[in-house]
């Protein structure tokens, strides 16, 4: 770890930097859809609240569903962090 | 007169005694705690917590590259002889994670026979609490298949279940503070394994329901369907997506864990993180994988 040549430092540099890139726009992404579905589900409850729980079962299910492509870019991040 | 105790001052002592309990077992106790002054200034710490971050990540979810990196013989064995009985069957570069993956994999196991035959063993006509928490489970997930296959299919019941309850179980093993514990579902490979299991079973079943013809008709027929390359890569991306999801999720959990754990020191065993990504994720994505894997059978019949 401490002996590395220049290329090596500069490829783990840009590996860091594409790293942080890659969370950084693959979080906007469900940042805005899971607030899109959270707040149609609050919609969904002021309009009939007797359907409280089916809609935040089904508003969970779909936030899950939803977030994963930020779970791609995470397990893209650390494949960039840890394997170079 | 002694007053009365709000329930917020309750949960909080509790959760005092929580952390000071976990502090020292969480420490594998080998480690010693540090309370006093030191170079002038107060200081409160685990002893043996001079690594860095990227050493400490390195050896929790890359063993063997931790082992290779330092040159140290891993103590996990005992003795020279099973190292060498793992190395010949694995090979060199994934022996110890792969024997710390299937000890999990035993302990999951081994939970789920326990409580299967626990309950088992005395189901009665007015149900004791455990088996009403079951038979909830089964009931529940029951009536997702009967709405979502019909009634002639409630026989995928048994296989729902399975697959939610070993997740589930899966994800919640790896919050016990004992030092080598984890969640196997950390591993890709178990993910993995689930979902191409998953998306077979989606064939096979559309096998015996439409018949082989009826089946591969959508596939292998160019006349019919001009782009069916991109629906045997979509069925094969079905796998990607689902195992993937479940595996980043347990993961990012676990390192989160591990980040804030570092930057305490190793003191404070942090019970809200575990809470979330332990309990709260760890549920809503073995139920996603479950409804996922249901969804995609549905899918396939309902065409």
């Amino acid at each position: 770890m401490d002996n590395i040549t220049l290329a090596q430092g500069i490829v783990k540099a840009a590996a860091l930097l594409g790293a942080g890139m890659c969370m950084g726009m693959g979080a906007l992404g469900p940042g805005v859809g899971e607030g899109f579905v959270a707040g149609k589900a609050c919609e969904g409850i002021a309009r009939s609240p007797e359907n409280a729980s089916l809609i935040t079962r089904t508003m969970l299910v779909g936030q899950a569903v939803s977030e994963s492509t930020g779970i791609y870019s995470l397990v893209i991040a650390l494949l960039l962090i840890f394997s170079t | 007169m002694a007053k009365k105790k709000s329930p917020i001052l309750k949960i909080f002592i509790l959760f005092i005694i929580i952390e000071t309990a976990l502090v020292f077992v969480s420490g594998g106790f080998n480690k010693q705690l540090q309370i006093g002054l030191d170079d002038g200034k107060f200081v409160f710490r685990n002893i043996q917590s001079h690594y860095d971050l990227q050493e400490r990540i390195t050896e929790e979810f890359q063993i063997d590259e931790h082992y290779r990196q330092t040159g140290e013989t891993p103590e996990i064995y005992g003795s020279n002889k099973t190292y060498e009985f793992f190395k010949n069957i694995f090979g060199k570069a994934t022996a110890i994670g792969t024997f710390q993956l299937l000890r999990m994999l035993l302990i999951v196991d081994i939970m789920l026979l326990f409580i299967a035959l626990l309950i088992k063993k005395r189901l009665l006509k007015r149900p004791s609490q455990p088996q009403i928490l079951f038979e909830m489970i089964y009931t529940t997930l029951e009536q997702f298949v009967i709405e979502t296959l019909g009634k002639e299919r409630a026989h995928f019941t048994p296989y729902i279940v399975t697959l939610f309850l070993f997740i589930w179980v899966c994800n919640m093993v790896g919050m016990i503070p004992i030092p080598g514990f984890m969640e196997p579902t950390r591993n890709l490979n178990v993910p993995l394994g689930l979902g191409l299991f998953a998306v077979a079973i989606v064939h096979i079943t559309a096998l015996k329901v439409k018949g082989v013809w009826g089946h591969l008709k959508n596939y292998v027929n160019p006349v019919k369907n001009p782009l069916f390359l991109l629906d045997i890569i979509g069925e094969l991306s079905k796998v990607v997506s689902i195992s993937f999801r479940l595996f980043g999720n347990v993961l990012g959990g676990a390192i989160i864990i591990l980040v804030v754990s570092s930057l305490v020191s190793y003191v404070v065993f942090p019970v809200g993180l575990n809470l979330f990504f332990g309990m709260f994720v760890g549920t809503i994505q073995a139920f996603v994988f479950t409804m996922l894997a249901l969804t995609y059978i549905g899918v396939e019949i309902s065409e």
